[in-house]
């Protein structure tokens, strides 16, 4: 079962991969990070129960994870929000700042 | 008797150094001057190598002295000069010439713009070649002969904007090469051969005088080899084809260089090494045949020659095959005679040539004639140049070959009858050439003037030279102390009754048949092109060596040359320019790969990754 | 892996059904051009993946996953939309090459992983994990003890990023 949860969550990795590298507005750019994110909650919490000791740890890693996730989510919202306001775009594919 | 004046012999060549020297620093502005001082130089050096021979027939010692040059861990390389009765000899020959033709030039080269630069060039040369004469071992000859190989290139290529003259003077140079390449492996034998490594002339007639210090085999590869430097330098088959084509340069550097000096330099080196020579037999046979087969060779190619100059050459390339041949038949005595009298006669030909060519402004034969009566001086002494060439009694040539041909006729009457047919064209030659250009009615209109008495003043100097030269060894009793004096040891004089009798009916033979032909035209001068035209443009094409070489050496040259030269441009040259295009084209490919799109660091950043992951898991199949 | 022999029970049929909705979830995120309806579909997928938390008995993450994730990052990712260009509908590719490189880099890295999961050989010392009777209650005694530390310092990383967004946010609008 447990190769099953693990295939399921690196198909839900790669098609986050594909939107966060492909995707031009950077919400969804965030939505498919956040798939990412998943995909690994779901790892660990699939080798809390079928993993090679099998413990309780995956699941309270999983939920630091989520609020690590949550608190990520938020500041990325408001970078995007004042990025708008300066710039009056959120494509990804706008900014090259990194190249100066 | 005591030596005296032989101490200061070393002076000799440096007077034209100094000559040299000046003209090279000063030149430019001494369009009047810098000839005089070139010629003065040269005239010092005349009086004295003159006292010094003097002082040589009047018996005083040879004399040797140096000094040490380069000291190499246990070896010393010494500078030093030798004053014998040969070198000697050859000083007074050379210095004379190089005056006479340094006089001449003043004439010549009137209205020429690099005047100066010009009797630079010859004064080096007369240095050089003085030096070539004096040094004490091979080695510093070996630096002098390659100076004059380079002076003689200078001026053979002195009109370089002529493209002939360039080509002349590469030729020149590369074939010269040839030989000298031969000569410094013989060198370098000698060096690793000798005891002590010693090079001296006196060391080495020690050594290759007791038989068994150094083996046969040896001896007779160092002998051919030095002789492959002396085939060069004069231009003996096969190295002779850039003699005739050095007849570009200036007619007083043919007089000097081309006939006189530098192209006997190569009789000179054999007669300097003889005792290398007289320890092998092979050797002296080779020296012997292929100075016969030089004779009559290039005398059969004067013939259909149209070229005043050109004819000269390949004569004087035959009288250095008469030269060789005397040497191989192990008379340097006859071969030094026959050198000294050549020297005269040949520059007193080329000098008379260039009075005529600069009096006609033509080299071709066929379009001068006529020219006896409005040139007379060079005409007569013209005549006596000829006459002693082709052996007529009592001009000096006809002593010196008449030696040549004794020692032949004792020794090997096979070369006997080569040198005997040799002399008939040459006689046959000589004859064509003077009365096509003086005999006969002017053609063309180009009646000419008498030269300056600059230059026909020399000429006469020359002339008289030509008749007497000869009669410091005549084969009669009680006459023949050159010989003795020269080499220790007299000519052979058996039968000599008969050589001169045979040597000068040829001579008369062939000038009463170039009379019969080109004077009273009782033989059609076509008569043998029209029977034999094969002949005639063999011997006008010069047997085709020319270009036999060309389709050898220079085609398959230049084509491993292309090959090479494709080789570097493409591979070698490719390799460095992909090296360096790769490296450009990786940091361009770098450069827009940092384009500050986040997306696309990220997507490098997971190939990496992806690149990682199939290595680590690839390794599993391996 | 030998016969690909498949026992049909509760569970596997539970995950299914969950995988099949959170794979057209995924999928249509991608697919979708107007953002809204993509945010939609991403909700779909979270709350496919709680039940798939459920089915691994994991409730109380299961509860946490449908609070956060379908609730609060969702609401949160469509006031992101609202407040920057909410019309917005995702334009034609652009970028062709781009865009091929990265699903090929994709599905190789997807090929990587299977075939790192196919071969691996999961032995598990233990019975899988029955933890489902007092789940809440073990993670709750688990976090206030073992966890603490961390577990009081995400509270503080929280609030900070609580703090911060709101100043990002602000900032520019003063």
């Amino acid at each position: 079962m447990l190769s099953s949860y693990l295939t399921m969550a690196a198909i839900l990795f790669c098609i986050g991969l594909y939107g966060a590298l492909t995707k031009r507005n950077a919400v969804i750019v965030l939505m498919s990070v956040e798939l990412m994110l998943n995909s690994v909650n779901l790892n660990l919490v699939a080798f809390s129960k079928y993993g090679v000791v099998p413990s309780l740890t995956g699941q309270i890693f999983s939920l630091f994870t989520i609020s690590v996730a949550a608190a990520e989510v938020a500041v990325g919202v408001a970078i995007l929000i004042a990025l708008f306001r300066s710039r009056g775009s959120a494509n990804v594919d706008e900014f090259n700042e990194m190249r100066r | 008797m005591e030596t005296v004046l032989s101490q200061y012999a070393w002076l000799v060549p440096v007077f034209p150094l100094a000559a040299f020297l000046i003209l090279l620093a000063f030149g430019r502005g001494m369009k009047r001057t810098g000839p005089v001082i070139a010629t003065l130089g040269s005239l010092a050096s005349l009086v004295l190598s003159a006292l010094v021979l003097i002082e040589q027939l009047g018996g005083a010692d040879e004399y040797n002295n140096g000094f040490d040059w380069i000291q190499i861990g246990g070896y010393t390389l010494t500078v030093g000069f030798d004053v014998t009765n040969l070198t000697a000899l050859m000083m007074v020959v050379v210095s004379l010439v190089a005056f006479l033709v340094n006089v001449y030039s003043i004439g010549y080269m009137k209205d020429d713009e690099r005047i100066s630069v010009f009797f630079a060039y010859v004064a080096l040369f007369t240095c050089s070649m003085l030096g070539l004469v004096i040094a004490d071992n091979l080695l510093m000859l070996y630096i002098f002969w390659e100076l004059v190989g380079l002076c003689s290139f200078l001026l053979i290529g002195f009109w370089y904007y002529k493209p002939e003259a360039k080509a002349a003077a590469k030729k020149a140079f590369i074939v010269t090469r040839v030989g000298d390449v031969g000569f410094l492996i013989a060198l370098l034998l000698l060096f690793w051969y000798m005891p002590d490594h010693d090079l001296s002339f006196a060391a080495i007639a020690n050594v290759f005088g007791q038989t068994g210090l150094i083996t046969e085999g040896i001896t007779t590869l160092i002998a051919i080899l030095i002789f492959l430097g002396a085939v060069g330098k004069s231009g003996q088959f096969p190295l002779h084809v850039w003699l005739p084509d050095a007849m570009e340069g200036p007619t007083p550097i043919s007089a000097l260089i081309h006939a006189a000096t530098m192209v006997a330099a190569g009789v000179f080196l054999v007669a300097r090494t003889f005792p290398i020579f007289e320890a092998s037999p092979a050797a002296l046979d080779t020296v012997a045949w292929v100075g016969a087969f030089t004779a009559i060779f290039a005398a059969s190619i004067a013939i259909a020659q149209d070229d005043i100059k050109r004819i000269l050459a390949y004569s004087t390339v035959s009288q250095l095959g008469y030269m060789m041949m005397a040497l191989g038949l192990g008379s340097v005595t006859a071969a030094m005679f026959h050198l000294f009298t050549h020297a005269f006669f040949k520059a007193l030909l080329f000098l008379g040539a260039g009075s005529v060519i600069h009096a006609v402004h033509t080299q071709n034969i066929h379009e001068m004639g006529g020219l006896g009566k409005t040139m007379k001086t060079t005409a007569w002494t013209f005549a006596v140049g000829a006459l002693a060439l082709a052996g007529i009694p009592p001009l000096s040539g006809f002593w010196s070959k008449d030696a040549i041909l004794a020692e032949a006729l004792h020794d090997h009457p096979a070369l006997f009858a080569i040198g005997i047919a040799a002399a008939l064209l040459t006689a046959l030659y000589m004859s064509r050439l003077f009365f096509l250009v003086f005999a006969g009615k002017p053609r063309k209109g180009a009646s000419g003037h008498e030269s300056p008495a600059v230059m026909t003043v020399p000429l006469v100097v020359l002339a008289l030279l030509a008749v007497v030269a000869g009669f410091v060894e005549m084969p009669f009793e009680g006459t023949g102390w050159f010989g003795e004096w020269l080499t220790g040891h007299a000519a052979a004089h058996e039968g000599t009754a008969l050589v001169m009798l045979v040597s000068t009916a040829v001579g008369l033979l062939g000038i009463y048949l170039g009379w019969l032909i080109y004077v009273k035209g009782a033989i059609p001068r076509d008569a043998v092109t029209k029977r034999m035209p094969w002949l005639t443009r063999l011997l006008e094409r010069k047997y085709y060596i020319d270009e036999i070489y060309h389709a050898v050496f220079v085609v398959s040259l230049r084509a491993i040359g292309r090959a090479f030269d494709a080789f570097d441009r493409h591979v070698v040259g490719g390799a460095v320019r992909l090296a360096g295009g790769a490296a450009v084209w990786t940091g361009r490919a770098a450069t827009r790969m940092q384009n500050g799109q986040l997306q696309s660091y990220g997507l490098y950043a997971v190939i990496g990754l992806v690149i990682l992951a199939a290595a680590i898991a690839g390794r599993r199949f391996w | 892996m030998g016969g690909f022999y498949i026992d049909w029970s509760g569970e596997l049929v539970a995950f299914f059904a969950f995988a099949v909705v959170m794979i057209v979830g995924a999928v249509l995120m991608l697919t979708l051009t107007k953002v809204v309806h993509m945010v939609a579909s991403l909700a779909a997928v979270f709350l496919g993946l709680g039940g798939m938390f459920v089915v691994l008995e994991a409730e109380f993450v299961a509860f946490t996953q449908v609070l956060l994730y379908a609730g609060a990052v969702t609401i949160l990712l469509i006031f992101g939309i609202m407040m920057t260009d909410h019309q917005a509908v995702q334009r034609e590719p652009v970028r062709p090459a781009h865009e091929i490189v990265s699903a090929v880099a994709s599905i190789v890295l997807f090929g990587i992983l299977f075939y790192a999961i196919r071969t691996t050989e999961f032995a598990p010392s233990a019975p899988p994990l029955q933890a489902g009777v007092d789940n809440a209650m073990e993670i709750g005694k688990q976090l206030y003890t073992q966890h603490v530390i961390p577990f009081e310092l995400v509270s503080v990383l929280l609030t900070v990023a609580f703090i911060g967004a709101i100043v990002i946010a602000k900032k520019e609008a003063e």
